[in-house]
């Protein structure tokens, strides 16, 4: 489980994960803003399409990849928070295109 | 208008380079996918969220004094700017704020880092597996932690975050150590030049002594690790004197770092393998010097030197850039050099020594079952790697050309290794026989919009620092 050592916060911001509103540090990586609010699934695997989190937190992965503010593939690791920001775990599997496409 | 000198990377070999640069009235322009400076050991060293950052200890604390010299030194510093092309024609394009931005430069210096080894044991997707990086960009960034956690592996990092989880009061579930007891005998040999360094083998000898003393429960010598779990992890299986098993939410694996390879591939910069710190590494003189003459490239992304090794480096690169941008003579290099090249090599030889101590153990490089995933991305096991290699594809590219692997998002820098050593196992041939995988850039993910828009930065903006921070 993770928790947060901050003693004090200046300065707070709301954003959405998956739609659950949640408050969080101004300047927070958007990954930390999943990690705390218990949310910690990211995307779908690609082929098995099997939950993934995110594993090394500084860019070199690419397995947080979330939907932010409508754009898909955001490495939730290197992005910040902004007030307003609308973060989805990101669905997107080679299956879900051809659904989509009717193929 | 060309730049005189772009640095690539804001970690200590950058900060330092441009320090340096600076001192002798160079005005180096430093681009940086980081929020501030600092890279990954110096991350929020000057501005941390932590009630009480000096628990982190003192190495990190000595990052402050680096980052305040860099930020006052004149260098323009650009935040996240994630550079995604350098050509071999002074060329370089950096995306920032979803734009991309075209520069050139007379000299490069590329400071890409190091990243940690991948530890591909079954269940290494699952949620809740991280890396004890992670651990540490999660501290120093947010102030984040993970309540009972379990750390398995080997090297200093994995021990270094187990005991500032410690002492800021974090449970720890367990230290699963892997490793094997062979590498206390190979390191043996070369202790006596490592004593040369007394201080840093004293500082690592009382980590793992207050990790003892703190009380958790510690396996020595593990083996056959699994992670537990179906949809998350939920624990960790191994054997230390019988079958272990620890239940956690999150595990942090660590087993050592090496050069972020994928920038100083795709510039085609010749490379050569590492038998100490098994990894490839660019091949450079003594100053970071490329076989590219104008791209030098210091720290980590060269061979493995640390934090204290990666400063040192970015002082000889940039002596030896001013010297080619004719601002010192051949002589005043060498003078200026004499110092941090000795500093340099009593380093490497306590790295020679750390390097044995903690070299990874086969069975944790070499994916060991079957269904294990090796390509994260495209979801490829060594099952479906064998069938690939069976069909005729011996070498990394033909691999990734029959099976995907390594043509996800994290364009191999998971499986790369692994897909080498896993080829040089089934060849029977050495892993420097079978080389790595071609790279090219874009080094990061671009939409076409993005693409389709380019724009030309060809001077030093005025001071606008302070603004943005």
């Amino acid at each position: 489980m993770f928790r947060s050592l901050r003693e004090n916060v200046p300065e707070t911001v709301q954003v959405s994960v998956n739609g659950h509103p949640v408050q969080v540090p101004a300047r927070q990586t958007v990954w930390s803003a999943l990690a705390l609010s218990g949310q910690t699934v990211t995307r779908k695997s690609a082929l098995s399409g099997e939950d993934r989190s995110a594993y090394c937190t500084m860019g070199v992965c690419f397995e947080c990849l979330v939907e932010i503010d409508g754009e898909p593939n955001q490495q939730a690791c290197l992005r910040e928070v902004a007030p307003g920001m609308v973060i989805v775990s990101q669905n997107i599997t080679e299956f879900t295109m051809a659904d989509r496409d009717g193929l | 208008m060309a730049f005189d000198c772009v640095i690539v990377g804001a970690g200590p070999a950058g900060m330092s380079a441009a320090v340096t640069l600076a001192e002798h009235g160079v005005r180096s322009l430093v681009l940086d996918r980081g929020a501030k400076a600092g890279g990954q050991i110096y991350r929020y060293a000057a501005s941390s969220p932590l009630p009480d950052p000096s628990k982190l200890g003192p190495d990190y604390m000595s990052g402050a004094a680096l980052i305040n010299a860099f930020e006052a030194c004149g260098a323009d510093h650009v935040a996240g700017a994630d550079v995604w092309h350098v050509g071999d024609d002074g060329r370089i394009l950096y995306s920032i704020d979803g734009e991309t931005r075209q520069i050139e430069t007379r000299e490069v210096l590329v400071c890409p880092g190091a990243i940690e080894r991948p530890m591909p044991i079954p269940g290494w997707t699952l949620p809740g597996v991280m890396t004890a990086g992670a651990a540490q960009v999660m501290l120093k960034t947010d102030a984040i932690v993970a309540e009972n956690a379990v750390f398995a592996g080997s090297g200093p990092l994995l021990y270094l975050v187990v005991a500032q989880y410690l002492r800021l009061g974090v449970k720890v579930a367990g230290l699963v150590d892997t490793t094997p007891r062979r590498n206390f005998l190979q390191a043996a040999s070369a202790a006596p030049a490592a004593l040369r360094s007394a201080s840093l083998l004293h500082k690592g000898i009382s980590l793992l002594s207050e990790i003892r003393r703190a009380g958790i429960p510690v396996y020595r010598q593990s083996v056959q690790l699994k992670l537990l779990g179906q949809t998350r992890v939920s624990g960790l299986s191994f054997y230390s004197n019988g079958l272990q098993q620890i239940e956690a939410d999150t595990v942090f694996l660590h087993h050592g770092v090496i050069p972020n390879p994928n920038m100083t591939r795709a510039l085609g910069l010749d490379h050569v393998w590492n038998e100490d710190q098994l990894a490839w590494h660019v091949k450079t003189d003594l100053y970071g010097q490329s076989s590219i003459p104008y791209i030098a490239v210091a720290g980590d992304g060269g061979a493995i030197v640390g934090g204290d090794g990666a400063h040192i480096e970015g002082r000889l690169a940039a002596l030896n850039i001013l010297m080619r941008l004719e601002r010192i003579s051949p002589e005043t290099r060498d003078r200026l050099s004499r110092s941090p090249v000795g500093e340099l090599r009593r380093l490497s030889q306590f790295r020679r020594f750390i390097d044995r101590l903690y070299r990874p153990s086969d069975a944790l490089r070499l994916p060991q079952d079957e269904d294990t995933p090796v390509c994260r991305c495209e979801d490829q096991s060594v099952a479906d790697l064998r069938a690939g290699f069976q069909l005729g594809a011996r070498d990394p590219n033909a691999l990734k050309s029959r099976t995907r692997c390594g043509m996800g998002p994290c364009q191999g820098r998971q499986c790369g290794p692994i897909v080498s050593d896993l080829l040089a196992n089934w060849r029977g041939e050495h892993v420097s026989d079978v080389g790595y995988y071609r790279m090219r850039s874009p080094q990061r993910l671009l939409s076409l919009e993005e693409l389709s828009r380019f724009k030309t930065v060809s001077s030093l903006q005025p001071r606008a620092r302070e603004a943005s921070r």
